[in-house]
């Protein structure tokens, strides 16, 4: 065992919904990993978010030992991937780990976009990949339509792939012996000096930093002395061992190998994901080449509903960040909202997932505003400066222009989708570069588009026009100057400097217009009018009226409605308290975030 | 302060709003469950032998759908079991459609002085919508037989297709047939009833239309000598309701019946709203509550507050510091300088202005935990 011939390091990818964690899970059962009794359902969607919503946000690796039908006994890394794009990110860390990739494919519903999405990255990756049928028990199932679809849309030979039903527990052997048969063992020399990747890591209370790696050369045990290819530190290795999904201790890990490493690492910030794990007494020359680095899209302001709370907010961010190393995050202040943290996102997507897990995993009650981009401010002294918080603008006497973030993005779609696409675009203000027929099924468009004007709803535009066919990447190209201005939002005549925001010229306008219809909607009424406003520079260019309220009473009360007049007046109470005053005016948390989501397309 | 409540649950049919017990089609038990609640009487008498009441209310369902002669054995049964003050306010709730002169006279005769009318509006086709049995004809006829004598009449506000001026009519109608005092309360539809069904579709008067009945009604009543002493009850001098008032000032009361609630000794309990039920635990001997909830000391000074809060005279700071041994101004120091706009502060009272008392939730919550 441990010998590289008889490892098989593979993830599986799939649309959300194909069954992707059921059949990781009847892999595991297969082989004896958990006993079908303490199985409880979906093992690797571990968290509370994942298995609400069905997806897998976090990579979650299982070693397996497999005793194929040649005889010998194999060892399997399964390293499960997220599903959705703005996890692109995560899923390149696991697709590092591996070899080969087991691509599920409904039989119910044939290849859907967002399969060809990750099969394209599988691909980049040099990763062998292995179609399996799934679904296979449902009446409505289409094995045979399944596969000819593969073979057409991605041009994969489909004519090997097992046809399973990983709900039923149908053919899972077939699996297990293809993985043996048609993926490649790790390459890697084991008497080369270690280089090991960290594609994962969190915080644990007991051992400290646990790095999830993937051994590329040389060997780790207990004892070695260890640091990380981009810091200076170094650690005693403590512990070294395999996932079962939970943490088994080995003695050794070698050249090819998938395992954890404990070496009583204290600070999350000294060990990134993506880093080389190298041996200081032999340290290899090359880093490995890791992942692209992490770039924060969407930035938003996320402030603790109780001010009191920042330092709880704090070590939250933090033990996120551990093993979620695309979360980026500075303390920030805001005068309506008082302090909190300016952070970073891959997307809005991932913004929604950090909120919901500080909510539930923290159980805090935070605050989140409007997501920005990050701008570049030339001033009248020639100074450059970066904003990302609208409010962070210079005064306008001070800003000679300003220049928004430019990203080229290349959008992947079937031909009869063009036209919808195009459209989206010239309304998001791109420009067109140029498409390609990829094949007779598959163009590429490229585009170069503002930032800002893809960070809100663009991405479900897109999934909507094509009904999810097409994917789409980008990346920052630089800065454009453009005509930018600040729009503020006045409540009752005061400024909410947390409702601010950077927006094109043309567009001020209609964004004003309807942020104030928004604003009237989701700002419950008062007992007094408010008007709410938005203004560039001193200019008001639109308002609404909230209208005072005239009637908030229980009309009676009498010897039995005390006890239930009481319990209406307390929950009118924990709806205030979830409130922001902002001058005064009781704004409830959710609006900072709400105005925009409902930014009609 | 202290009263007594005796719950009668039938009806001659359920208006579509309604959501108390009553029990139409259980009519025929009436005797059966007169005889229960005299029996729960006596079951409360050695508890209650120290208290001494100043006012009985006689509510439903309709009470006055019931044989007058068991009203009578009522009151008898309450003035025979407790100690009911001499020149107690003794009320009966009455539908105009279930009244008749022998009835008023036995009432009369027994200790009856104060009736509750149901009218609700005084517009014939909104009173078949809610589904009241009567018609304002029956309700002038009622009044003629309670003329001279001290009488409430029930208005509703916010009924599908009301308007502020069929308020102001019923409001007119109810004081020129001799009403003493007007409760003008607005229908809430409750989850269950048939009414909510409009309220789900839309049909019913938004809050900003239930408020400019609410204003209407107000001018009206005030033009018309009755003087608003909480929020939805208004009353000529002196004519205040003072079994209500109680309630208000958190006095303590006994409820007798099915899905009667009692306060006593800062204990809250409610009887079981099960007819069935009510009957088989009196006549085993047993009592009916349900559910029961001792008040804190914490809880007794929220309740004081925003029941005071609901009246027009407000929070008596002198009764607040001898209840809680505590100056209200001082502890709530910061929700009256927050609420100042809409309250008024004196040496003596703490209260909403008129103006903002259809919208005291926003202000009572401020002095909430």
């Amino acid at each position: 065992m441990g010998k590289k011939e008889n490892i098989r390091n593979f993830c599986i990818i799939a649309h959300i919904d194909h069954g992707k964690s059921t059949l990781a899970d009847r892999l595991m059962e297969s082989t004896g990993q958990v006993s079908e009794r303490d199985m409880e359902a979906q093992l690797l969607d571990s968290m509370d978010i994942e298995r609400e919503r069905g997806i897998t946000i976090k990579l979650a690796p299982v070693r397996m030992y497999y005793k194929a039908s040649d005889g010998k006994e194999y060892e399997f890394n399964l390293i499960d991937t997220p599903g959705h794009v703005d996890f692109t990110y995560e899923v390149s860390r696991s697709l590092a780990a591996c070899e080969g990739a087991i691509l599920i494919v409904d039989a119910t519903q044939g290849v859907e976009a967002q399969t060809l999405a990750n099969v394209y990255l599988a691909l980049e990756n040099n990763l062998e990949i292995l179609p399996v049928i799934n679904k296979i028990d449902l009446p409505s199932a289409r094995p045979e339509e399944a596969k000819k679809e593969i073979e057409e849309v991605i041009g994969l030979d489909a004519s090997y792939a097992p046809l399973v039903s990983a709900k039923e527990g149908i053919n899972i052997g077939e699996v297990l012996e293809d993985v043996v048969k048609y993926f490649p063992a790790p390459q890697g020399d084991e008497n080369a000096p270690l280089k090991a990747l960290i594609f994962d890591s969190y915080y644990d209370n007991y051992k400290g930093v646990i790095l999830f790696v993937r051994i590329k050369d040389g060997s780790v045990k207990s004892g070695d002395r260890i640091k990380t290819f981009r810091s200076d530190k170094e650690y005693e290795v403590v512990e070294v061992g395999a996932f079962n999904p939970a943490l088994v201790p080995k003695d050794i890990l070698s050249a090819g190998e998938v395992g954890y490493i404990a070496a009583s690492i204290k600070s999350i910030q000294d060990v990134a994901v993506g880093d080389t794990v190298i041996n200081p007494s032999r340290p290899a020359a090359q880093p490995l080449p890791g992942y692209k680095k992490v770039q924060s899209v969407v930035f938003c302001g996320i402030y603790p509903l109780d001010g009191s709370k920042f330092n709880d907010l704090k070590d939250a961010l933090l033990k996120l960040q551990l093993n979620d190393a695309s979360l980026l995050f500075e303390a920030d202040s805001s005068v309506a909202l008082g302090f909190g943290f300016r952070c970073g996102f891959l997307g809005l997507l991932h913004m929604e997932i950090i909120q919901e897990r500080l909510e539930r995993e923290f159980g805090l009650e935070i605050i989140t505003t409007a997501p920005s981009v990050s701008y570049k401010v030339i001033k009248t002294d020639g100074e450059e400066v970066y904003v990302d918080n609208p409010s962070h603008l210079p005064p306008v006497s001070e800003i000679e222009h300003i220049e928004e973030p430019i990203v080229k993005a290349d959008i992947y779609s079937p031909p009869d989708y063009l036209g919808q696409i195009m459209d989206l675009c010239r309304e998001k203000r791109g420009t067109f570069l140029q498409m390609t027929y990829l094949d007779k099924s598959r163009v590429r468009l490229e585009y170069n588009l503002p930032l800002n004007e893809i960070i809100f709803d663009f991405f479900d535009s897109i999934k909507s026009r094509t009904r999810g066919y097409a994917s789409f990447d980008y990346e920052l190209i630089g800065y454009e100057k453009s005509k930018l201005v600040k729009m503020d939002i006045l409540l009752n005549g005061e400024v909410c400097d947390a409702l601010s925001m950077i927006v094109h010229e043309d567009s001020a306008y209609p964004r004003g217009r309807m942020l104030c219809e928004n604003l009237k909607e989701a700002i419950p009424r008062q007992l007094f009018e408010i008007p709410v406003q938005a203004a560039i520079g001193g200019k008001i260019i639109a308002r609404e009226t909230v209208k005072a309220m005239r009637k908030d009473v229980l009309a009676k009360c009498y010897g039995g409605d005390i006890t239930r007049k009481k319990k209406l007046l307390e929950k009118q109470k924990e709806g205030k308290k979830r409130m922001r005053q902002i001058g005064s005016v009781e704004v409830p948390s959710e609006v900072f975030m709400q105005i925009l989501k409902t930014n009609k397309d | 302060m202290a009263g007594i409540y005796v719950h009668i649950p039938f009806c001659k049919s359920k208006c579509r709003y309604c959501d108390f017990a009553s029990f139409p089609d259980k009519i025929h038990l009436a005797e059966s469950y007169m005889a229960c609640v005299y029996r729960e009487m006596s079951m409360r008498k050695e508890d209650l032998k120290d208290y001494e009441f100043d006012t009985l209310y006689i509510g439903g369902g309709t009470p006055s759908v019931v044989d007058e002669s068991y009203i009578a054995m009522l009151v008898t049964a309450a003035k025979k079991y407790f100690n009911v003050k001499k020149g107690a306010e003794i009320t009966i709730e009455i539908n105009p459609g279930t009244i008749s002169a022998g009835k008023v006279e036995m009432y009369e005769k027994c200790g009856i002085n104060r009736y509750s009318v149901g009218l609700q509006t005084a517009i014939n086709s909104q009173l078949r919508e809610i589904g009241r049995i009567h018609t304002l004809n029956e309700f002038v006829t009622c009044a003629k037989l309670l003329k001279g004598k001290n009488f409430s009449v029930d208005v509703m506000i916010g009924l599908k297709d009301q308007t502020a001026d069929d308020v102001i009519k019923t409001i007119e109608v109810a004081s020129a047939f001799g009403a003493s005092h007007i409760s003008m309360y607005a229908l809430s539809p409750e989850d269950g009833t048939p009414i909510y069904t409009d309220y789900l579709n839309g049909e019913l008067p938004d809050g900003d239309e239930v408020a400019e009945m609410y204003e209407a009604g107000v001018k009206k009543l005030e033009e018309l000598g009755f003087f608003r002493y909480e929020v939805s009850n208004f009353a000529k001098k002196g004519k205040e309701s003072r079994h209500n008032l109680n309630y208000w000032r958190r006095g303590e009361y006994i409820g007798f019946g099915v899905a009667a609630s009692s306060c006593i000794n800062n204990i809250r309990f409610t009887n079981t709203f099960d007819l069935d039920e009510y009957f088989k635990c009196i006549l085993s001997g047993h009592l009916a509550v349900k559910s029961r909830e001792e008040i804190d000391g914490e809880g007794q000074e929220e309740e004081f507050i925003f029941l005071a809060l609901r009246t027009a005279a407000g929070i008596d700071l002198e009764e607040y510091k001898k209840r809680f041994n505590c100056d209200f101004t001082e502890k709530y120091s910061s929700a009256i300088a927050k609420t100042s706009k809409y309250t008024e502060l004196s040496d003596k009272r703490f209260y909403i202005k008129p103006e903002y008392l259809f919208v005291q939730n926003s202000v009572i919550v401020e002095f909430m935990r």
